[in-house]
This record gives structure tokens, C-alpha cells and sequence, in this order.
């Protein structure tokens, strides 16, 4: 399964994105489990927030950073997400 | 002998193990042995000492465990304070005396995730395995569960005895709606460890076993993760046991002795550090259980010269010590180990027939632990 355009993205039911300040990084945590994330891979968790789709999300991170051409990384990043069930897609 | 004198990562998993009590006897439990004669739990105020020292650490994933959780009174204030210092919470349980009220105030308390434990897909044989009537109990449990929006774990423990039910199981697992289901084989500590001639499976009924998981997980893709834990004794390597020693998990037992690992209570003359007498940062950092097998200083031959260390870690030592009697000895499931000899033993011993009728199981109870 890889990102569609149409539809917006969240976290999926028992996962949580948190800051953790003994680390110095975002953590998401789901049952039993733990994901270290670097800092790009947080931005983009952090604007999956069910209602934004692939354009917003794109567009909120390069208007961010104050940058363009993220969205193939973005793309790229979201379908693993998704493929490993991090990320729900609704329409 | 310490190791590293880098300092060392801070804690990232604790596991709570509530208490040893328990209403199942499942011949297979990680528990000691000998746990009858370790009753003196510590009390709600030393679990919230440690809940708050381990959090300031950078712990930040909690397993309830035990034992039995659900016998400690004090479960949900624990939960609840759990939850205010942000951890993620799991609760692991047999869902024995677990009720709808239970289930709601957990919840309220901010409790994340439950894992239930079944035992089989057929009540005549979870019943026989757990001890303890629970089957149609239990499956209103995890029904329960997801009723009131938790994320649900469905483990089941594989051994001989019920390793051919693995399709049953897992329809089982799709009926009650669970999210994630682990499939754990059975590893040979603690009371696995005593009936291992029993509850060991054959090379055949693993692979059957395998070949099912790998379709249901294609199958089930998207909708129910399914995690099969392969057996470390017919794998020729051995397992990075704990993600390496005293890196990231923290065990508190019962009696608030300090683990490394949770059945390092059994290594000899190994000295834990107990939570009455220290704090978690005196513990993680300082004391001499946990520096033993951090970095490769401990290693000897044939790790210490190993390209393949730094994965694994020298295996586990909890099973270098059942197995051979020293700690140190390279985990004897690794094929280059000069006592592999200790597994390949055992898997063929358990192999033939004679094995189940000539010793039953050893069920886990407080009467058969004094024996020990």
C-alpha cells in the first residue's frame, strides 16, 4: 500500500509521537514497541494530524523549512510509514 | 570484571513485574523456580520511587507484568501515575479476574495497550496447559478489550503440545479482532527450562508451524500484525538478548530486586542491586550486575574474535549459564560455540517419544516451587 493524494493521514489507533527530553528526540510508540525518529521523519509525523493530505503536508513542511522539492522524500518516507501500519489513511 | 567505562544509554524499557502471584500454572512460565520463597513485595511508594527514577532516566515504555498483575491492588494507581509521567503503558495479563469495570477504570486511568495471553485455540487444552479453567473467560476478556478502544495483543506461547493448533490460532486471533499477535516459541528458562524434554517441538512441526505464520502474515497484511518468534535453539546463531545487556531494558521483580534481564535473578554470585537500598541512576549506572556484560571486555573465545559480536552480543547469558554453568561462555546456541553440542543434545533428546510419557509436566505452582 503507498500514500494517495486524496486522502488525509494520521496516526494509527495505539500509536503516539512523543518528545522525549532524556533522548533529546521524538519517539512513537505503539504496544510493546519504539521507534527512534530523526528529525525529518518527526517533522512529517508531526503533520499527520487527520486532516491533512499529501499536498498540505508537503506544503506545510516546505513553508517551514522555507524550501521547495520535499515531496519525493516525503512520499517516500509516508509509504513506509504506511506499509508498516504507523500511518492510517482516511478518505 | 566490568565492562564499557563509556556511560553507559539510559534505560528506554521497564518492565514491572507486579508480583509472582498467579492463578495459572502454564508449565513454561519465565518466573523462578523457587518463587514461593520470594514473598515480600515492595509496596505502592517504592513502585512510584521507581516509576518516577527510571522516567527522569529516559524510560519511556512500561510492561505491567508478573505474575498475574491483576492481583496487585494497587494496579490502577499505578497505571494512573504511570500515565501522568508519560510512559506508554502495557498491561500483560492472563485476563484471568479481569472484569468490564476493571477494563473502564484501567482505561481511565490511561492505560495504552493490553496483551492477552491464551494458551491454545480449544479449551481442553488451554484449560490443561493454564492449570486453570479460563478459555471461554478469557475470549470474553479480549472481546471486552476491544469494546473499550484499546489496542490488543494476542500471545500465545508455542510448544509441543499445541504448536499443531497455529491455523486454529490464528483464526482464533482474526475472530477476537486483536491487532497484533505474537507468537512467541517457547524459550527454555525458569519452569520452560525444567519441562524443556516436554514442551519442546520438532523440526518438522516448526516448519509447519512457519509456514503457516508466513500466509497468515501475507494474508493479513494491513489488518493484523503477526509476529512469530522463532525458536533460538534451532537457529544457529544466537538472539542480541535484551538489545544488549544493561542498553535498554530495566527488569524490577517483585521483592524490587533490579534486573538486567528477567531471568538474571538465577545467575550465581551475581549480586542485583535491590531498589529498597538504591536509586534507578545508582543501579542503570553504578552497580556491577549491570556493567557485566556491557561492551565486549567479559568476552572470551570464540566472541572476543568474532566479526558477528557487535550483533549479537555473545548471545544470552541467562542460557550460557543453564546450559553450560558459566555466564561467560558464549551463548551455546551459536554453532561456533565448542558446547553446541549442550542444544543439539537437547533437541534430541526431546525428540524421542518416550520423553512425555516417561515425565509429566511440571505445572507452576507454589506447592511444586517449594521443591526447589
Amino acid at each position: 500500500m503507498s500514500v494517495l493524494p486524496e486522502q488525509a493521514l494520521q496516526l494509527a489507533p495505539g500509536y503516539r509521537l512523543q518528545w522525549e527530553e532524556a533522548q533529546g528526540m521524538f519517539v512513537l510508540l505503539y504496544p510493546e514497541g519504539l521507534i527512534e525518529l530523526n528529525q525529518s521523519s518527526a517533522e512529517i509525523l508531526q503533520v499527520c494530524d487527520g486532516t491533512n493530505k499529501l499536498a498540505d503536508i508537503v506544503q506545510a513542511l516546505e513553508t517551514k523549512f522555507e524550501t521547495t522539492g520535499l515531496e519525493g522524500d516525503i512520499i517516500n518516507f509516508l509509504n513506509i510509514a504506511i506499509e508498516n501500519g504507523w500511518l492510517d489513511q482516511s478518505a | 570484571m566490568a565492562g564499557s567505562t563509556k556511560a553507559p544509554s539510559p534505560p528506554r524499557w521497564l518492565l514491572a513485574e507486579l508480583t509472582y502471584a498467579c492463578p495459572l500454572q502454564c508449565p513454561y512460565c519465565s518466573n523462578p523456580v523457587d518463587y514461593a520463597n520470594i514473598s515480600e513485595e515492595i509496596s505502592t511508594e517504592d513502585w512510584k520511587r521507581v516509576l518516577k527514577q527510571s522516567r527522569d532516566m529516559g524510560a519511556v515504555q512500561l510492561g505491567f507484568s508478573g505474575g498475574e498483575p491483576l492481583v496487585r491492588k494497587d494496579l490502577v494507581e499505578l497505571v494512573d501515575y504511570s500515565h501522568e509521567l508519560g510512559y506508554y503503558t502495557n498491561l500483560i495479563t492472563s485476563g484471568y479476574n479481569m472484569d468490564e469495570a476493571k477494563i473502564v477504570a484501567l482505561k481511565e486511568a490511561g492505560l495504552d495497550h493490553i496483551q492477552i495471553s491464551l494458551q491454545a485455540s480449544s479449551k481442553e487444552l488451554n484449560d490443561f496447559i493454564a492449570g486453570t479453567e479460563s478459555f471461554e473467560h478469557k475470549k470474553v476478556v479480549a472481546k471486552l478489550i476491544k469494546k473499550h478502544g484499546y489496542p490488543m495483543v494476542l500471545c500465545v506461547v508455542l510448544h509441543r503440545q499445541n504448536i499443531h493448533q497455529m491455523k486454529d490460532i490464528l483464526d482464533m486471533a482474526i475472530e477476537l479482532g486483536a491487532d497484533f499477535v505474537e507468537l512467541a516459541n517457547t524459550q527454555y528458562y525458569g519452569w520452560a527450562h525444567h519441562n524443556r524434554d516436554q514442551l519442546m517441538p520438532t523440526q518438522e512441526q516448526l516448519q509447519t508451524a512457519e509456514a503457516i505464520a508466513n500466509e497468515y502474515q501475507d494474508t493479513q497484511k494491513g489488518k493484523m500484525k503477526i509476529y512469530y518468534v522463532v525458536p533460538d535453539y534451532f537457529e544457529g546463531r544466537p538472539k542480541a538478548c535484551m538489545n544488549g545487556w544493561g542498553t535498554t531494558f530495566l527488569t524490577i521483580a517483585p521483592d524490587g530486586l533490579a534486573l538486567p534481564c528477567h531471568s538474571a535473578r538465577q545467575l550465581p554470585n551475581f549480586d542485583c542491586p535491590n531498589v529498597r537500598d538504591h536509586s534507578i541512576s545508582e543501579i542503570w549506572n553504578e552497580s556491577t550486575a549491570f556493567n557485566y556484560f556491557r561492551g565486549d571486555d567479559w568476552m572470551k573465545e570464540p566472541c572476543k574474535s568474532c566479526p558477528e559480536k557487535d550483533k549479537d552480543f555473545g548471545g544470552c547469558h541467562c542460557q550460557a549459564f543453564l546450559l553450560t554453568g558459566d555466564a561467560t561462555n558464549t551463548d551455546p546456541v551459536c554453532d561456533l560455540s565448542p558446547l553446541h553440542h549442550t542444544v543439539t543434545d537437547a533437541i534430541e533428546k526431546a525428540a524421542e517419544p518416550s520423553q512425555t510419557v516417561e515425565q509429566p509436566l511440571l505445572f507452576r505452582n507454589s506447592k511444586n516451587s517449594k521443591q526447589f
